[in-house]
């Protein structure tokens, strides 16, 4: 399973970040993000679900704003495409 | 990293946006979050001593029968980098709220500033800035308080007075008004796409919108700056509802005047700032559902269906963009399924 570590980025950099890792995983494959940056967790799920990457939530850990997602390339994926 | 501004590698300017996580009007703290503040601190917001106050966009005092005193403070931190333009974008943010409530005479501004130690030389270029703001409002700087801060922000204590009777709030729209919002939106993507300076990902944001990057940048913040006075002497005596469009984007502002005024709202036709929203899909911001945030948006205003042709007549006279973006409705929440998107070019 890929994994990637957006903690300390600021927006728009964890999409571009999460987009790129997105792109190398082929159908049915997941990518598991790590991020700390409150706004950046609801722009990926939008930016996710906008190009048919289901997002599941892994992890939030407690009062902190750490958040992990778990997202799966479906065959509705269009990342490339854009 | 963006705390990192040590490592900048652009010595020759002093990046104001590398010192803070959050950038412009998407600093503002959630409107859920405001709420159970206010409830924690026994706060309902209802004073016989005011006209309006807590939830609105500014507090209005009635000092004679004739002279209402509205007053409002606003302050965030850089959306850009350039210290001048920040601080012409404080300012009009500012003293839009004042504006929403219509109360566009007699406009004074105490500076709200703070920067930390490496950034002082941004001092005076962002104060000259609100000056030059302030003075194309017929407004003046009449003092403020400046501290040291590990994240820089500006803004201002704006006062300005109205008739009593002229005031406008987010709490009169009524079902069958027609909504118009005076600036495309977009500000959050259009910016977002400068910060993104790395090789890594330039090219990535280039090749999402067929626009210059630097021009969808321009015309940004020639809406940034624009003041919201025109727009409010404009509509002010037509208007039932108004409110200006800021962190909690135009779906969040909307939710705000539905809810306060008891009312539905059905948005189904979108300004934005042409290359936005290629922008705005590439970074998952929402622009297109009216969810993105919006730094120094325009006035978004409900006006009764008779008085609709006399709000455009006095929008087109007074030079003010504007454009209908929806209806109130008897219903409750806000609705905004597939709208109209149309890209503007300044």
């Amino acid at each position: 399973m890929a994994r990637v570590d957006v903690r300390g980025e600021i927006c728009p950099r964890p999409a571009l970040i999460v987009r790129q890792a997105l792109s190398d995983l082929d159908t049915g494959e997941t990518l598991v993000v790590r991020g700390d940056y409150p706004p950046a967790e609801e722009n990926l799920r939008r930016m996710c679900t906008t190009h048919g990457i289901d997002v599941t939530t892994a992890e939030t850990a407690g009062e902190s704003d750490e958040f992990e997602l778990e997202l799966r390339v479906t065959e509705m994926a269009s990342l490339s495409e854009a | 990293m963006g705390t990192d501004a040590a490592t900048d590698d652009d010595d020759e300017t002093t990046r104001l946006t590398e010192y803070t996580e959050l950038h412009g009007c998407s600093c503002k703290v959630g409107q859920s979050e405001l709420d159970s503040l206010l409830a924690d601190a026994g706060l309902s917001g209802e004073s016989d001593a005011l006209l309006f106050g807590i939830g609105e966009d500014a507090a209005a005092r009635k000092l004679t029968d004739d002279l209402a005193l509205v007053s409002t403070v606003d302050f965030f931190t850089p959306i850009l980098d350039d210290p001048y333009d920040f601080g012409r974008i404080a300012a009009c943010n500012a003293a839009s709220d004042a504006f929403a409530t219509g109360a566009v005479e007699n406009v004074d501004c105490l500076v709200v500033l703070g920067l930390p130690r490496e950034l002082t030389e941004s001092a005076a270029p962002i104060l000259a800035g609100m000056a030059d703001a302030l003075d194309a409002m017929d407004g003046v700087i009449a003092g403020g308080h400046t501290i040291m801060s590990p994240w820089p922000f500006a803004g201002g204590a704006i006062s300005a007075t109205s008739r009593p009777d002229a005031l406008l709030t987010s709490q009169g729209a009524s079902a069958g008004d027609r909504l118009y919002l005076t600036k495309p939106l977009g500000t959050q993507p259009a910016m977002g796409a400068t910060r993104v300076t790395d090789n890594q990902f330039v090219e990535t944001v280039t090749d999402a919108t067929e626009r210059p990057l630097d021009q969808i940048e321009s015309e940004a913040i020639a809406w940034m700056t624009t003041p919201n006075r025109d727009a409010a002497l404009a509509c002010r005596e037509h208007a039932t509802a108004a409110t200006d469009i800021t962190g909690f984007g135009l779906a969040g502002q909307s939710r705000v005047v539905a809810a306060r005024s008891n009312v539905g709202i059905e948005l189904t036709y979108l300004p934005v700032i042409a290359g936005t929203p290629a922008l705005s899909t590439l970074f998952g911001y929402g622009l297109t559902e009216g969810e993105s945030a919006e730094t120094s948006g325009g006035l978004f205003v409900s006006v009764p269906p008779a008085s609709a042709d006399a709000v455009e007549s006095a929008f087109d006279n007074a030079g003010v963009f504007y454009r209908a973006v929806g209806r109130v409705t008897a219903g409750r929440g806000v609705t905004i399924d597939d709208p109209a998107i149309e890209e503007v070019r300044h």
